[in-house]
């Protein structure tokens, strides 16, 4: 062991190789239910080729490496160690904004930085990025955009990877590739920039598309070292509306619609508790609030980009006026305790240090998954079912609808709070997950990002796919020294 | 190579003797393919005939096939609408089995409401538009037009198109896909892989979709993709296309929420900004450039022609000559064509408003005689549905697209100059058409959003003439020196003369590239899913240690 | 003309396909997209106009040889011309009808002309009609109704009525609805009678050449001996073959019109008041050879020449057939002109016809192809919610008739004639 730790300052410095108790204790379990495992060492890593030398050093060491680019606390089990021996590999330090290139709208960033740090470099250009809901502010982008997190402005989304366009990928065999455009060019981002070239398109090279192979792998298949991502215009004018309904079907349609005509910015779904839990964080006073609120809220940000702001926002606002009667709904600008000043800080901000879902109870079992919002209904009771069954308070459960690419697929979470004290509770919700997840599977819920006890789920069912990736892991990091353990390998 | 007829025999108990061929007449229709002249020794109009050609009619049969051509060891191309030399056999020298999937024709679904279709690979793009304008909605129609495959673009090939800057590329609206890999395997991806049905593309965890669709896709070189289901957009028009006029060139009415123009720009540089300002402000239902591909000297005088069903393309010679003619063609020399729409009237004045501006800003301008109702409502109806798209064909039956880097406006700005002055020399010769340096035509953006795209020089010689067959291939070799010296990469014409090399001389450039892990990738993947190489070329890979000292003897 | 004019042509052919589908713009939905009949039951490539570019080729370049099954894909092809137009939308320099014609008068002419089509052409030598009936019959239609012998004297006009008319006894009421109608118009007209000969159109489109000069020779004479200068017709076939052929292969300057032009005419001018109130949503049908062959012939003799160093135009410049300016419109004002008549238009229509099935020579030689094309057109015109599919042409209508029946249908098949004599 005091070789690896040797061999690893070598590599990274002293100073960036940690394995005091505390810290691997860090590191050992994560917010779900996953099993605990204690790293041997956290490693940090300033750059690609520190990187690369110590993927090279974990191939010819034979040792398992668990990249973790966001702060915690995590949650899905995904940075939890499954091997044993396993040195974590702590992205956080890698922090460059490499490239913000305004013309283009394409900025090229290390995997360290976070949302919190980069919305401001970027509005020095007049530039944003599409974001997840909320995230805490010590959210990795390049690891939101890597896991597919969903995001809020389902227009934007032209693909489910959006806004992730190209990667540099240190991959599990120690080879440095880029993927997509970037992937034809010289392996130097600054070479490529002499070119002209920006690292826009995400597909390729050639016949494969290898920042599909990064995304949704749990860092299984390599480290990502920097990526580029598509920017947008931050609005000049903006505005924001709730619509409330009893009944999710009476909002589905309406949902349709708004992701048809690509009318509106951020278009999400949220239920009376998770929308309480996201402004109010007081759990008392959350509970109080939920009360007060409509069963759902659509929530639906319009705004006003580059010419003619105020005049885009007034056609929009009309339309979506007009959209709102021909459904026979109602509009609100907010309720007692939820104003529209919330609803920008929930789009614009961060959750700080402490994500909204454990507010309540200390704990959450998240489940979620895609599916059509056509069927969210039916498996929404589903697990309504399987909540009544361990008698599970369903007024406590936060659900969360996020229409993506487009509106064809729809982000459905749920999130069960629980007290990680109280045994009982902690039962509870491993029973939930695990009964609630296997019924969801069988009446087609589609568990993309398949953490922990899903994977299980996701690939028995799928024995050709499951022998593809396979391959490709084979083939990207023969000696399976990248998060072993994970997904199906 | 003498195969068993034990094969054929086989092949033909699975789809039924009127499925299968090796008449040779048969099998040279799809021998013969446009660009074989360019490549294939004394400018054969023929790529290498097919084994035979046999029409599987599911996924079964293709299955079925495919197994059977692993047990004799015979190559496999499967097409659907079968077009490009890349869509025949590649090597004399390799008996393949031609799959045309024409059979597997249907439109399996379109759910209107999650706004995605599932085809199989014979649905064509107008079929698949026209059923989808039923429901309110509209599917991106590739740049090579509406009688193509949707899988092939979706699956197998590129996917953008003038719709994509707001429709999505194929590659990003392709959903669930069913691919019968060359080794003969069923593979379902994304959300379909799960059984939860077609509209996800992605997962679970890393996409399978990663290893069948990249930038270019297979093009048959990976086994066959038998199914797939793409995203739709809306469609703010009439449930059916009102088209109006005679032959060739109709046209389609502008509806109020509608409008069709052609943009002109007084310079490259003031295009390019108008391109940014167009990304920027998300204007755009369809942008492309697209009616300069009778070359910026003649397009005005073609198209007035071709507009006309009284006129032939001799009236062209005149027309060209009328100072009129000659001075509309100026103000539309660097233009694009810009098609808008909008959910009501207030969002399309809108859009004309914040044209206006950007028009303003960047010098640009609405080109007034190709705005004109008559030719505004024939650009309506070429972009929208994209039927006319072999014009490309139009002088003389012969074309070849050189060029067509993808890049950033500022980077298609930057290597515009050089493929016009190429072209314009090459033109000296007489041998091909001469219709100005500058044919060059391509999206406003090949990816949803924008902000991406690159420009074809259309070149167009007759494939009935040596010496212009000759001058095309001179100009793609002309282009590819202009290319090296300037450091820009190689466009499509080193995409197309490839088709034509050895494997050695591929596997040498190949060694050469910057980057080569994505080929050691492709070559490991292969040897998975098609252990006995029946995938062509088309789906590239470098063996192992190929360029290091010494070279391998033999490679696979 | 031979194969090898047409060479160029196949050397410039792209594969592009549109040859198999209605004009890309013109595609309404996925079930009626496609323009070829003959591609959609033979499949294979080979069954589309670029397929036959290409086996020309082929042969011509010895690479291959004429087989059982290319011999099929030839023939087993109603000519209809919807690959014609559909290549022209974007081509000047192609000629796909023409080229496919000169491949079978090539296979003609080396003896591998199918052995079905022999019956026919045995009627055609014996006795000048298609139908294998004895010639002497075919003015029997015509009997009681006193119209002029132009065998015995003369007049401005002749009245065709071809095979069909003349000898399908259940067709042959529209010849003498035609003859009435002409009574109305008060034209100087008559019939050649037992002296009539087919018009040649049929033998030509299977490429037997010969046939047609035959039948030229023959009925051109007798018109110029009867003084007529125009020959009018309620058949399709014949109208192509008067119109276009003969003025292409016989010089003939004869001028020709369709009873549906004829029609058009007396509508507009207020001669034919059609009054009597025929309560029938109906759906017409575009005889190719009325619709997108029937433009008119314009002479040419000319050569290949280049513009703008390789742009092919021709010099002079050579006429163009695509459709433009068929029959369309007559057929369409004298339904409407009807009472209590109700056109709703199937999606392939004018220009992007689908064929009937009857034509080039596919129901005598091809006769289950021939009805699968037919039934495809029934399935179009029922998708209309049409109680009657009317057309204006003879061999357009037994083609239908038979599939109607075949299917146990219950769509009525008219004949335009028949309508106009119910408003009557």
């Amino acid at each position: 062991m005091e070789t690896k730790r040797r061999q690893l300052a070598a590599i990274v410095g002293e100073d960036n190789v940690l394995d005091d108790p505390k810290t691997l204790e860090e590191f050992s379990s994560d917010e779900s239910l996953c099993e605990p495992l204690r790293p041997w060492f956290v490693v940090k890593p300033a750059n690609e080729s520190e990187v690369q030398a110590l993927v090279k050093w974990a191939n010819a060491t034979a040792t398992p490496l668990v990249p973790v680019s966001s702060g915690a606390p995590h949650f899905y089990g995904d940075t939890v160690p499954t091997a044993t021996e396993a040195v974590i590999v702590d992205l956080s330090c890698m922090k460059a904004i490499k490239r913000i290139d305004r013309r283009n709208r394409i900025a090229v960033i290390e995997p360290g930085v976070t949302y919190s740090e980069l919305a401001p470099a970027l509005a020095k250009e007049g530039l944003r990025i599409p974001r997840p809901l909320a995230p805490r502010a010590n959210k990795s982008v390049v690891a939101s955009l890597l896991e597919r997190q969903p995001t809020t402005i389902p227009r934007l989304n032209f693909s489910l990877p959006e806004p992730l366009r190209n990667c540099g990928v240190v991959w599990g065999s120690g080879e440095l590739a880029f993927t997509g455009e970037a992937g034809n060019g010289p392996l130097n981002l600054e070479a490529q920039w002499q070119r002209g070239l920006a690292q826009v398109d995400g597909k390729g090279p050639l016949a494969t598309d290898l920042m599909r192979l990064v995304t949704g792998a749990q860092g299984s298949m390599g480290i990502v070292v920097w990526a580029s991502i598509k920017l947008e215009l931050i609005p000049a004018v903006r505005s924001s509306f709730f619509v409330p309904n009893a009944e999710l079907s009476g909002l589905v349609d309406f949902i349709y619609k708004l992701t048809k005509v690509r009318l509106g910015d951020e278009t999400l779904l949220l239920n009376r508790a998770k929308l309480a839990g996201l402004v109010e964080p007081q759990p008392a006073a959350a509970r109080k609030l939920r009360e007060a609120l409509p069963e759902w809220v659509a929530l639906v940000g319009l705004a006003g980009t580059a010419l003619l702001p105020e005049e885009r926002l007034k056609v929009q606002e009309k339309e979506f006026r007009a959209l709102v009667q021909e459904f026979r709904l109602t509009l609100c600008g907010g309720f007692a305790g939820v104003s529209r000043a919330d609803v920008v800080r929930l789009i614009d901000g961060d959750a700080g240090d402490h994500p909204p879902t454990l507010a309540a109870k200390g704990a959450s079992q998240d489940i979620f998954f895609l599916t059509t919002l056509d069927k969210a209904s039916g498996l929404i009771e589903t697990v309504r079912s399987v909540a009544a069954r361990f008698d599970y308070p369903w007024p406590d459960v936060g659900i969360y609808i996020q229409p993506q690419h487009q509106g064809v697929a729809h982000h459905v979470e749920f999130n069960f709070p629980y007290d990680p004290d109280d045994a009982k509770e902690v039962a509870r919700a491993r029973d939930i997950y695990l009964e609630a997840s296997a019924e969801l599977v069988d009446q087609g819920a589609y568990f993309s990002r398949p953490y922990g006890y899903w994977s299980e789920l996701v690939y028995q069912r799928d024995a050709s796919s499951t022998e593809i990736l396979r391959t490709v892991k084979q083939i990207v990091d023969p000696a399976n020294i990248m998060n072993p353990g994970k997904l199906c390998f | 190579m003498e195969i068993s007829r034990d094969a054929y025999r086989a092949i033909e108990d699975i789809v039924g003797p009127d499925n299968v061929t090796d008449d040779p007449a048969f099998l040279d229709s799809y021998a013969f393919e446009w660009l074989a002249e360019l490549v294939r020794p004394n400018r054969s109009h023929y790529m290498p005939r097919p084994w035979a050609v046999v029409m599987p009619a599911s996924t079964r049969e293709v299955q079925a096939v495919t197994k059977v051509c692993n047990k004799y060891k015979i190559k496999i191309k499967p097409i659907s609408t079968g077009w490009y030399h890349w869509a025949a056999p590649m090597k004399d020298d390799e008996p393949t089995v031609q799959f045309d999937l024409r059979r597997m024709n249907r439109i399996i679904d379109i759910d209107e409401k999650n706004r995605f279709a599932i085809v199989e690979p014979y649905v064509i793009c107008a079929q698949l538009q026209a059923e989808a304008m039923k429901l309110g909605l509209n599917c991106n129609i590739i740049g090579a037009g509406s009688s193509t495959s949707v899988v092939a673009s979706a699956c197998a090939y590129f996917g953008g198109g003038p719709s994509s800057h707001y429709m999505g590329n194929n590659s990003d609206n392709l959903l669930g896909q069913e691919w019968v890999t060359p080794a003969g395997k069923v593979v379902r991806t994304g959300s379909l892989s799960s059984g939860a049905g077609w509209f996800c593309s992605e997962g679970p965890g890393p996409s399978v979709r990663g290893v069948t669709r990249g930038n270019l896709g297979s093009r048959g070189g990976l086994g066959t993709y038998t199914k797939c289901a793409i995203k739709l957009a809306d469609w703010p028009g009439p449930a059916e296309m009102e088209v109006k006029g005679r032959p060739p060139g109709y046209r389609l009415p502008i509806g109020e929420n509608f409008r069709a123009y052609t943009i002109g720009a007084p310079n490259w540089e003031a295009w390019a900004n108008c391109y940014y300002a167009i990304y920027d402000n998300g204007l755009g239902y369809i942008f492309h450039r697209q009616l300069n591909l009778a070359g910026a000297n003649l397009a005005t005088a073609l198209w007035l022609t071709y507009i006309d069903p009284t006129k032939t393309l001799n009236d062209v010679e005149t027309l060209a000559k009328d100072p009129e003619i000659i001075a509309i063609n100026e103000t539309a020399r660097i233009s694009f064509q810009l098609i808008l729409a909008a959910q009501s009237i207030d969002g399309i004045q809108l859009q004309d408003k914040i044209l206006d501006e950007i028009l303003s800003q960047t010098g640009c301008y609405r080109v007034e005689r190709y705005c004109e109702q008559d030719m505004a409502e024939f650009t309506n109806m070429y972009m929208q549905r994209l039927g006319h798209k072999h014009c490309n064909f139009i002088w003389a039956g012969g074309y070849m697209g050189s060029w067509m880097q993808a890049g950033t406006p500022d980077f298609v700005k930057g290597y515009v100059p050089t493929a016009i002055k190429g072209f314009e020399d090459d033109q000296q010769s007489h041998l091909l058409v001469e219709c100005g340096g500058d044919a060059l035509m391509g999206c406003g953006s090949t990816l949803g959003g924008g902000g991406y795209f690159g420009l074809e020089q259309f070149v167009s010689y007759d494939p009935a003439s040596d010496a212009s067959i000759d001058a095309c291939i001179k100009h793609m070799e002309d282009a590819i020196a202009d290319c090296v010296a300037q450091g820009i990469p190689l466009g499509k014409e080193q995409l197309y003369l490839q088709i034509g090399w050895t494997d050695q001389r591929i596997w040498d450039g190949m060694a050469k590239a910057p980057q080569t892990f994505v080929l050691d990738f492709q070559r490991q993947f292969k040897d998975a899913v098609d252990p006995n190489y029946l995938g062509d070329r088309n789906y590239p890979w470098l063996p192992e240690k190929w360029g290091e000292a010494p070279a391998p003897a033999q490679a696979k | 003309m031979t194969i090898q004019d047409y060479r160029a042509d196949a050397l410039r052919c792209t594969r592009c396909a549109y040859c198999k589908w209605v004009p890309l713009d013109l595609m309404k939905s996925w079930r009626f997209s496609k323009g070829c009949p003959s591609i959609e039951y033979g499949k294979f490539h080979s069954y589309s106009a670029g397929g036959r570019l290409i086996t020309s080729l082929s042969l011509m370049d010895g690479r291959s040889t004429v087989t059982d099954k290319v011999r099929d894909s030839v023939f087993m092809c109603n000519m209809c011309g919807s690959c014609d137009v559909a290549c022209k939308m974007c081509r000047y320099d192609m000629e796909p009808l023409l080229a496919m014609h000169e491949l079978r008068a090539k296979l003609v002419e080396d003896g591998d002309l199918p052995e079905a089509y022999q019956p026919m052409l045995e009627s055609l030598r014996t006795d000048y009609n298609t139908m294998g009936e004895p010639h002497e019959r075919r003015g029997d239609w015509a009997k009681d109704l006193g119209v002029k012998d132009l065998t015995k004297t003369t007049a401005k006009y002749v009245f065709h009525a071809g095979c069909r008319y003349s000898f399908d006894g259940e067709q042959s009421e529209v010849a003498r609805t035609a003859v009435a109608i002409l009574k109305k118009a008060g034209l100087d007209f008559g019939i050649m009678g037992a002296a009539e000969s087919c018009c040649g159109g049929k033998a030509f489109s299977i490429g037997v050449d010969q046939q047609l000069h035959k039948s030229a020779d023959h009925n051109l004479a007798a018109w110029k001996k009867a003084g007529v200068d125009t020959v009018i017709t309620a058949c399709a076939d014949c109208y192509y073959a008067f119109k276009r052929l003969y003025t292409q292969h016989a010089g003939s300057t004869i001028k020709v019109v369709h009873m549906v032009e004829l029609l058009d005419q007396m509508v507009a001018d207020g001669s034919l008041k059609m009054t009597n109130p025929v309560p029938m949503k109906v759906t017409y049908h575009d005889p190719c050879h009325l619709g997108r062959q029937g433009e008119d012939y314009v002479p040419w003799d000319g050569v290949e020449k280049k513009i703008f160093g390789q742009a092919v135009v021709y010099d002079p410049p050579r006429p163009r057939y695509n459709g433009a300016f068929g029959v369309y419109d007559a057929p369409r004002n004298v339904l409407k002109a009807i009472p209590g008549v109700e056109l709703v238009e199937m999606e392939r229509i004018k220009e992007g016809a689908w064929c009937c099935g009857a034509g080039g020579g596919a129901r005598e030689g091809y006769p289950k192809f021939s009805e699968w094309t037919a039934g495809e057109r029934i399935e179009e015109a029922e998708s209309t919610g049409a109680d009657a599919l009317v057309t204006a042409c003879p061999w357009c209508e037994r083609n239908f008739i038979d599939a109607v029946r075949g299917a146990k249908g219950k769509l009525e098949v008219l004949d335009i004639l028949q309508l106009v004599d119910m408003a009557l």
